[in-house]
């Protein structure tokens, strides 16, 4: 692939909350400012000279960039499609009527923590539940796909039922994704308050497990207690039977995403992924993205992350999951042991078991 | 206004060229999405409006060795599936008298 498929971009440092597991503020690594207008459109004219599909703009919160809909216009005129990640309190009936006149958007990703205020304005701060539903609700009025995301922290997590129940039969939604706080951003300093401990991951997974039943095929997640359990139960059967390794087992193949994504940073940094802030690959407008995708040292190393063995970290010693294992997230084993290369603590089968957690 | 049998690619469809000269052609407006061999690359680039199916096919003909004899049912049956799928048409009479 010459250039990358879709980029995820930071397109603002500003928001409205401060939520207390948000990966994106408390980053050392990160310079919180916003880029102006044009510095955006000129690199929207480098991906739509790179036959860029797709933009995911997130933040931040992307909708408090007072001139949204130029850049709107900018992604548009250089034939790509969008999507956003917000928390929907800004989101009005003039940017939804604009968007939804695009025709370019792919959904709207906005995050819902709770089945009431009380619960999702725990973590959020007061109002945001209010002005999240009240920003779906827009949305759907005017036709635009909504993606929900719930992410699972320790205030939430004896509220699920509720939340399935008000976000798939109050309000109609198809379905809904989930995740759990990690360790990164603002979540680090808050983490005994706000993340998930074993028994709260157990409980976790087990309502997630009993409702995916109930709602057959409208819950999802790509990371997270949901993620981790259907990932681990097939790990165990695995082992107790005694398979064949995994074709992606034993190594660190976690992450496949540097094969067709990239991302920019608020402050321009153009980064493998927003997980990964702290690794500078280059400048917008100043570095060539192609140059970058094709030749950039870093990212080709994070491209042959999938060649180093497992077996040869003394973290995995005498694993028997290791055939089956592939290490999980770079971000977050970067955030928890230092080091990029490395499997996730956090995604850990034998360590998860090894604290009292059980998947059964 | 009679159509003629000049292809034109839509112009809001993005080819997107991969390695070894394989490409995605990609429309924004729908998100739909086809891959394609270098051969369809080449026919794509000539859609222009200008060049009739008979044009296209004896320009690859001469770009590309080894092209067979039944590359002019190939050729159309692609510009077909394209122009199915809204990623291309076919030029119309009065855009020619205009020209
Ligand atoms: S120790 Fe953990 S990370 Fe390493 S192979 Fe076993 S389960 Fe995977
Ligand atoms: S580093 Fe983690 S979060 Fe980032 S793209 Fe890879 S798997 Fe996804």
């Amino acid at each position: 692939m010459r250039a990358p498929r879709s980029l995820t971009l930071e397109i603002t440092a500003r928001c409205n909350l401060r939520c207390r597991y948000c990966y994106f503020f408390s980053n050392p690594a990160v310079e919180y400012r916003d880029l102006p207008t044009d510095e955006w459109l000129q690199f929207f004219d480098e991906l739509g000279s790179l036959g860029v599909m797709k933009v995911t703009l997130a933040g931040g919160e992307p909708f408090i960039r007072e001139d949204l809909s130029v850049l709107l216009a900018g992604i548009v005129r250089n034939r790509m499609r969008f999507s956003f990640l917000s928390n929907g309190v800004l989101i009005d009936d003039e940017i939804a009527a604009f968007i939804a006149g695009t025709g370019r958007c792919e959904y709207i990703q906005v995050s819902v923590d709770g089945s009431c205020a009380e619960v999702h304005d725990a973590c959020r701060g007061q109002g945001s539940f209010e002005g999240a539903i009240r920003g779906i609700r827009t949305l759907q009025r005017h036709r635009i796909g909504v993606g929900v995301r719930v992410t699972i922290n320790r205030k939430n997590v004896h509220d699920l039922e509720n939340i399935a129940h008000f976000l798939l039969d109050e309000m109609g939604l198809s379905d809904f994704g989930t995740n759990s706080a990690g360790y990164m951003g603002t979540c680090c300093i808050n983490a005994d308050d706000v993340m998930l401990n074993i028994e709260e991951r157990k409980e976790a997974m087990a309502t997630l497990l009993r409702l995916t039943v109930k709602y057959a095929g409208r819950i999802s997640s790509e990371a997270g207690p949901l993620t981790d359990v259907r990932m681990w139960r097939r790990m165990e059967e695995a082992r107790a039977e005694g398979k064949p390794a995994f074709h992606n087992g034993g190594r660190l193949t976690g992450c496949g995403c540097t094969g067709n994504k990239i991302a920019v940073r608020t402050d321009g940094a153009i980064v493998p992924c927003n997980m990964l802030a702290h690794v500078e690959l280059g400048r917008i407008n100043h570095d060539s993205l192609a140059e970058i995708w094709l030749n950039s040292t870093v990212l080709n190393q994070l491209r042959n992350r999938h060649t180093i063995p497992l077996a040869g970290f003394e973290f995995c010693a005498g694993c028997s999951y290791i055939p089956y294992c592939t290490g999980n997230c770079p971000g977050l084993a970067y955030t928890i042991t230092g080091q990029i290369d490395h499997p996730s603590p956090d995604a850990c089968l034998r360590r998860f078991l090894e604290e009292g957690g059980t998947i059964a | 206004m009679n159509q003629t049998d000049r292809p034109i690619a839509n112009p809001i469809v993005v080819l997107r060229e991969e390695f070894d000269d394989w490409a995605v052609l990609f429309n924004p407006d729908t998100a739909d999405a086809v891959g394609t061999n270098p051969v369809g690359v080449a026919v794509w680039k000539r859609m222009d409006g200008k060049r009739s199916l008979d044009d296209i096919v004896s320009e690859i003909k001469k770009s590309f060795e080894d092209t067979p004899d039944s590359a002019l049912k190939e050729i159309a049956a692609f510009v077909n599936t394209l122009a199915e799928n809204g990623f291309a048409g076919l030029e119309l009479e009065r855009k020619i008298a205009d020209a």
